[in-house]
């Protein structure tokens, strides 16, 4: 009798590594299946669909027919070098955005942290269509300013400049939380000991910054690979895998085709993943211990804080060129034919249009605080536990984001389509979509910050009796609140702005804003696009300082207990 | 040891309990109250109808006004492009989550009858169409007609002081060299009507050499079917290939400077139709049917004056739109519906081969 109880005992042991608390586990396997549920399993419906015949027998039919086909071989050559290309010199713009916010004293420094996410903040091919507005053959540079005619905008170059100033702000939020969090006695004992500033980024801040540079790389290359609405509009004949997963779906009524291709997508960002973690696994990014720190001093050098100043003045007049063109859009009658000023393109955002903008504020209030939250506690969980399947569960919660958006979109129709989990048409389908879609950046930035800080912190905290649950509202998340924060805006963001995983979402209850906005393109007016634009970036501007407001009372709270 | 035992086991199973149940209750909370509505609509014989259409949100709203007025039944509508009609209802096959299929040209109608997709329906208004427009095997019905014309930037050609192509063998001049834009029949069902017409109207070889010559007049194959027309609108290229409907919907209530031509030497057209889902939702059938015989009565077949689109009627007593060009006044092709959607593949796939690669907008 005791003995099968020691065995048994032993068993619930492995099964639950930390037995002694009973409510990570179960927090644990909370998540475990729920990653399961709202990531695996819709992932699951759509392979077997696509290695299935009508009949439904296993068949590699569609798989052959889409490596065989050099045409898709090129597609993800191309999706490849323009991804490359992009996070590189996305990464590059970010940090140095990221150093000069956190490091150096620069005037108008909010203005140019404000503009900074402002292109995270609208929807994804608003940029686009500035870019055939000022450019385009038509456009107010290109024809207006220097008399070009004929010129060609499409292509690789103008997908990268677009898909360069999209996703640049995901490298800067996330590199801004890592250089924050490096502890500022780190940097000032160098210099103390008589190192050239120079010297100290070269040995101290850019060593230690290598979990954010490894995180912005990977969340932008994936971000640029998983793209749908630039290359549409602007890709020319420059096609990348999602346009050519697309076009299969929509355009030849292939799914499986369109399915396999994204599939396709798949291997990068695995590649990518495995080579992350291996780069700067094993090695330690501990700078903030639990010694009493202080203020940052501000670097005033005059060479390199105007030359900081100049780049960020530079990257900031082209973003204002672009959303200067989206407002001007908004105010005239037609788009690049009527310039005449009129308010009709607002009244009818306020009058006939605003249904879709409450539902899609609705849906997003309800993801972005589980999405934030969920995000933190994974971060958590896979940098500071140890359990089966932690590294599994940090890449299946990357995975959905690497997924091209339409296809989400139908593996969450084939699988919540049925009871018990019938969930379309609902509300609920769209938050999770929302959530599982857009957890990783989040994750990625809570995981390097919490790379950066000493584990004895809280231990500390558990020695002294404290549960882990204690331990992370109390010590972890006032410590991450940086990464908290952008995990929580991007959340909030990413669903306010989320097009090609919801455009088979949604419901007639369930009608989205950029859905709407797709369909005034689509209609060519252009000029309520532009308006639905502004108004949404100023909801979530608004949304952003709300936000801002909230994370630093909940931590001002906890450090006051 | 075994009562510390069973405190273990318990506590653990409860907090898992509890731990789902916060999980679950925070996230079905909202959904929740909003799924009134849709629950609703499921009762049998109910008063709603839910709809997938793919015509333009402000001529939807026209046609669903009407349609409530004449029968009081109340429509839920979602706009998607008829491409993402159909992925959509190939994936809730199991469970369709929408009765009706309003819009769409007929080749997505047809892909979607012999995937099975669709309930059989005709209509008594069916004999006041003509036979050429219907469905042989009824799984759809036509609404609309529409012959494809060329979107011509008036600005572009005043400015060039330059004549307005008439005819398919204008569009080759040298002068419109990287002027056009026409979307790929491999992604648009649009530019698929084109290259079927083309060589319906000349015959495979002479077409495709056509077509090959028309390349290089190309300035881009677009991905959408209805980027042409807005390129020639706002000026990413002097001419759009479309449907007469989807440009003058932009001339006329947008306001675009653009001209609508259409090739004398003839021209094809496309059939709008509408379907009834299989298995749509439950109670909604008889609705749908009821919209069917709306749509295609004369009152409703009219009302394109009204949205400005001048979709033409197919319902041989309604008066077509005021101004509108019909098909009688052009010289269209006996436009063979069966026969393109059997050769697609084949075209496309060889379109794509010996014209234009890539499809790209």
């Amino acid at each position: 009798m005791k003995n099968s109880n020691t065995s048994l005992r032993a068993k619930i042991a492995k099964l639950s590594p930390f037995g002694k608390e009973p409510i990570v586990s179960a927090i644990i396997i909370t998540i475990v299946v729920f990653l399961f549920l709202f990531i695996v399993y819709p992932l699951y419906k759509i392979l077997s669909m696509s290695v299935t015949d009508g009949d439904g027998r296993l068949s590699f039919e569609t798989i052959r027919s889409v490596l065989g086909n050099k045409y898709y071989l090129q597609c993800l050559m191309n999706s490849l070098s323009l991804a490359g290309a992009v996070s590189v010199i996305s990464l590059f713009i970010g940090y140095v955005y990221a150093y000069t916010i956190t490091r150096i004293d620069i005037p108008f420094k909010t203005f140019f942290k404000m503009m900074a996410t402002l292109p995270i903040i609208s929807p994804p091919f608003v940029l686009s269509l500035s870019m055939i507005m000022l450019f385009g053959r038509n456009g107010l540079i290109t024809n207006g300013l220097f008399g070009l005619e004929d010129v060609n905008i499409y292509g690789f170059n103008s997908l990268l400049v677009v898909q360069v100033m999209s996703f640049f702000p995901i490298a800067y939020l996330t590199l801004s939380g890592i250089l924050e969090a490096i502890d500022p006695s780190v940097e000032d004992a160098a210099l103390n000991l008589g190192a050239k500033r120079s010297r100290i980024f070269r040995t101290v801040t850019l060593p230690l910054s290598f979990p954010g540079i490894a995180s912005a790389l990977l969340l932008v290359m994936v971000q640029s690979l998983q793209d749908f609405s630039n290359p549409m509009v602007l890709g020319g004949n420059f096609n990348t895998l999602v346009v050519q997963s697309y076009v299969e779906i929509i355009g030849m009524y292939d799914m499986k085709k369109g399915a396999v291709i994204s599939i396709m997508l798949l291997l990068p960002t695995v590649a990518a993943f495995l080579l992350q973690k291996y780069w700067v696994s094993g090695k330690s990014y501990v700078t903030v211990t639990g010694k009493p720190s202080y203020e940052r001093p501000k670097l005033n050098n005059p060479l390199i804080k105007w030359s900081a100043f100049a780049l960020c003045s530079l990257f900031t007049a082209v973003i204002i060129l672009f959303y200067g063109t989206v407002i001007y859009g908004s105010f005239v009658k037609i788009w690049g034919v009527n310039n005449q000023f009129t308010l009709e393109n607002y009244k009818y955002i306020f009058t006939l249009g605003s249904a879709p903008v409450k539902n899609t504020l609705k849906l997003a209030a309800y993801a972005t605080p589980i999405g934030g939250l969920l995000s933190m506690i994974i971060a958590f969980l896979v940098v500071r536990k140890q359990f089966i399947g932690r590294r599994a569960m940090e890449f299946v919660s990357l995975l959905s984001f690497a997924i091209p958006g339409t296809v989400i979109g139908i593996g969450y129709i084939l699988a919540f389509n049925q009871k018990p989990l019938l969930l379309t048409g609902t509300g609920l389908i769209l938050v999770m979509a929302f959530i599982f879609r857009n957890m990783p950046v989040g994750i990625e930035s809570g995981t390097a910050t919490l790379k950066q800080i000493d584990k004895s912190i809280e231990e500390a905290s558990t020695n002294l009796g404290a549960s882990s649950f204690l331990t992370f509202r109390k010590i972890t998340l006032p410590l991450i609140k940086s990464a908290f924060f952008s995990g929580l805006v991007y959340a909030f963001v990413r669903a306010m702005t989320a097009v090609s995983a919801v455009i088979l979402l949604i419901s007639p209850r369930w009608n989205l804003v950029t859905v709407s906005i797709l369909s005034q393109v689509e209609n060519l007016r252009l000029g309520i696009a532009a308006a639905y634009v502004i108004i949404l970036i100023i909801m979530m501007m608004v949304a952003i300082v709300i936000i801002e407001a909230l994370v630093k009372r909940l931590v001002m709270k906890r450090k006051a207990a | 040891m075994k009562k510390s035992l069973f405190r273990v086991l318990s506590l653990v199973v409860v907090l898992i309990l509890v731990a789902a149940a916060f999980a679950g209750c925070a996230k079905t909370e909202a959904p929740a109250a909003a799924e009134a509505p849709p629950q609703e609509a499921q009762k049998p014989k109910s008063d709603t109808l839910t709809m997938y259409s793919a015509l333009d949100e402000a001529e939807i709203l026209v046609y669903l006004e009407g349609f409530t007025k004449a029968t009081g039944i109340k429509v839920d509508y979602v706009r998607l492009s008829a491409g993402e009609i159909m992925a959509r209802v190939t994936a809730e096959k199991d469970n369709p989550q929408a009765s009706i299929w309003f819009g769409g040209p007929s080749d997505t109608h047809v892909a979607a009858g012999s995937a099975g997709l669709l309930e059989k329906y005709e209509s008594a208004n069916i004999a006041k169409i003509p036979e050429t427009y219907r469905d042989k095997q009824g799984f759809w019905s036509p609404i609309y007609v529409g012959a494809i014309g060329f979107a011509c930037n008036r600005g572009w050609f005043e400015k060039k002081n330059l004549a307005y192509p008439e005819s398919w063998e204008d569009l080759l001049k040298p002068e419109f060299v990287k002027q056009i834009s026409v979307a790929h029949p491999g992604s648009s069902g649009t530019a698929y009507t084109i290259l079927a017409t083309m060589v319906q109207l000349k015959d495979e070889e002479p077409a495709f050499e056509y077509m090959k010559k028309l390349h290089k007049n190309v300035i881009q194959y677009t991905k959408s079917g209805s980027a042409p027309a807005k390129n020639a609108a706002i000026g990413e290229a002097a001419i759009g290939l479309a449907f007469a409907h989807d440009i003058l919907r932009i001339r006329n209530s947008e306001g675009y400077p653009i001209e609508l031509k259409f090739p004398n030497d003839g021209t094809g057209y496309e059939i709008g139709g509408v379907s009834i889902i299989k298995t749509g939702i439950a109670g909604e059938e008889e609705n749908a049917r009821k919209f069917i015989d709306w749509i295609t009565d004369v009152e409703a077949q009219e009302l394109s004056a009204v949205t400005k689109s001048y979709r033409l009627p197919v319902n041989i007593d309604s008066k077509p739109p005021e101004g509108a060009v019909t098909l009688a006044d052009l010289k269209t092709i006996d436009y063979d519906n069966v026969w393109a959607g059997e050769n697609r593949k084949r075209l496309v796939e060889k379109f794509t081969a010996d014209i234009a690669t890539t499809p790209s907008n």
